[in-house]
């Protein structure tokens, strides 16, 4: 437990300090700012019905917690065997996974700081209407899975790759697959395919919970089979972490 | 008793083979060189030694144990100074110090942090991000980063690089302390003699992956004055057999090298009676009789 500590401090402190890490939140506050500049100043995006905004504002914040999870998951090991660090790291007694157990926490803990960045914009919104706190649940609630599914995903491409820029490009471009399929047609999405994809999208299923919950006011056991899913594919990204970090080499 | 023992060491990199055939033995207790020219395969079979990087055949023994299947309590007993120093550019020494303590499961409190620091040279009382460190503070903080769980067995990658004259010569001090007083065995990778003819006992020359020699070093420290010199042959060459010149003694042909010893002839002189004999010379130096010779002798010189 002290080894996780002590690791969870060095990343968390790592991160503040080093500007990508600051540069990430700052980002989010800039366009979480501009979404409310919008909602409030544009003609047509004000008109929007409240539950709509919301789940806007809520699609914007997975968004950013997953891009934050492939981000800080593709720096951490390749980062460290690029910066010449890794290696005095796999010299002590800590194992691989619980180097990678810190840095994972490390995920967490920065995702936990976004939604604390986040929660003023989305009370802002949502609180007069009362779609604050079922918006608010569910986010936090897919965002953490979404955070340990690509976190835990980057961290084990991160861990056997040489180099920040190939897993980054691998993490981001699955990021682009998994997020188009939500741009299609409601038709599209609508027909048996569609659905399937939906379903099988760990991306998609945390926006059509939210929408389910947020827009359609539905109880919780119509989210259950897609929170099932993305709980499936957090331990399945769990697991492959566990598997890529038996053994570290630099 | 073996600190460290290695048996028929080999290791590829895809196609290349960088590491053939490399056995050697490091008793407990040694200071042991370990020589060769740059990518001649050192680092390889020092991170083979501590088990970040496996081989694809040998047998590797460090204590008593196998470093890939006793990991976590090979890393409490042993201590590595890498290349690359792996300094985190942002914490403090003393933060940093006690960052890896709390890794290695050891207890330690600022005061012994600035006292671990103290002993290495830096300034106890420096509180400045190591970003802003000198190369030579970088490679002290490094070694105390290394001792920072008291090692039995320290492997050092080029410890004394950019290290003034003065730090070099306090480093060295450091070294014999542990080894004398603390009984730590130390292994150092390096190419500059210096450090091997002050501190080593034993060595070994590694050149393009294999072992060219192993053993003490005091036997080879030649002081007699004798005229020695060395010539590189062409592969295609005749090599000429001992006692076949009267006035040019063949001491030993390896690795395209021939070391002689001129008895009464000028060099000039020795040289021509070797090209008049077919011998087709391409290099021709002086050595002096040391490590440096035996070090000339067992490398090849880098083309590239």
């Amino acid at each position: 437990m002290k080894v996780l500590i002590a690791l969870l401090r060095k990343e968390a402190v790592e991160d503040l300090l080093a500007a990508r890490g600051a540069l990430l939140f700052f980002v989010s506050s800039m366009v979480l700012s501009a979404y409310m500049i919008l909602l409030m100043s544009n003609t047509e995006l004000s008109l929007m019905d409240s539950a709509q905004a919301v789940y806007l504002m809520s699609g914007i914040i997975l968004t950013l917690v997953s891009l934050l999870a492939i981000i800080r998951g593709s720096d951490s090991f390749a980062g460290e065997r690029e910066r010449g660090t890794l290696e005095t790291l796999i010299l002590t007694p800590a194992t691989g996974r619980q180097l990678a157990s810190g840095k994972l926490a490390s995920i967490l803990l920065a995702w936990f700081i976004l939604l604390i960045i986040c929660t003023p914009y989305l009370w802002a919104v949502g609180w007069p209407t009362g779609y604050f706190w079922p918006a608010f649940g569910y986010l936090s609630l897919t965002g953490t899975l979404l955070a340990l599914t690509f976190g835990g995903l980057a961290l084990a491409l991160s861990a056997r790759a040489k180099s920040v820029r190939s897993v980054l490009l691998v993490g981001l471009t699955l990021l682009l697959l998994l997020g188009s399929p939500v741009l299609l047609s409601p038709s599209l999405r609508r027909s048996s395919v569609g659905r399937v994809a939906d379903l099988l999208n760990p991306f998609a299923d945390a926006l059509n919970a939210l929408d389910s919950a947020v827009i359609d006011r539905e109880g919780i056991t119509f989210q259950i089979v897609r929170l099932t899913l993305m709980v499936c594919y957090a331990i399945v990204a769990l697991w492959i972490l566990y598997g890529s970090t038996k053994r570290i080499e630099q | 008793m073996n600190a460290v023992k290695v048996e028929r060491l080999r290791k590829s990199f895809d196609d290349k083979l960088v590491l053939d055939d490399v056995s050697l033995s490091v008793n407990r207790g040694d200071i042991y060189g370990f020589l060769g020219p740059n990518g001649s395969g050192k680092t390889t079979t020092l991170r083979i030694l501590l088990g970040i990087l496996r081989q694809d055949k040998g047998n590797v023994n460090l204590l008593d144990m196998d470093p890939v299947t006793c990991s976590a309590e090979l890393h409490r007993r042993v201590n590595a100074l890498p290349e690359s120093h792996g300094l985190y550019g942002w914490m403090s020494p003393q933060a940093y110090l006690r960052f890896f303590a709390e890794l290695y499961g050891v207890s330690l409190n600022l005061k012994d942090a600035q006292s671990r620091l103290q002993q290495v040279g830096l300034n106890p009382d420096d509180h400045r991000p190591i970003h802003t460190f000198s190369q030579g503070m970088r490679q002290r903080l490094g070694i105390a980063r290394a001792m920072v769980n008291d090692p039995e067995l320290l492997i050092l990658d080029e410890p004394t690089n950019g290290l003034d004259p003065r730090g070099r010569r306090e480093i060295h001090d450091l070294f014999l302390t542990l080894n004398r007083e603390r009984g730590i065995t130390l292994i150092l990778s390096t190419h500059i003699l210096d450090d091997v003819e002050r501190l080593c006992t034993r060595l070994a020359i590694l050149d393009r992956g294999k072992i060219r020699y192993e053993g003490p070093l005091a036997v080879n420290l030649d002081q007699s004055g004798r005229v020695l010199y060395r010539f590189h042959i062409d592969e295609a060459s005749k090599v000429p057999a001992p006692g076949c010149y009267p006035n040019i003694r063949i001491l030993e042909v390896n690795n395209g090298w021939l070391k002689c010893e001129l008895l009464g002839v000028s060099a000039p002189e020795a040289l021509r009676t070797l090209l008049q004999d077919g011998v087709a010379v391409s290099e021709a130096a002086r050595l002096s009789g040391g490590l440096e010779d035996l070090y000339l002798t067992h490398t090849r010189v880098n083309l590239a």
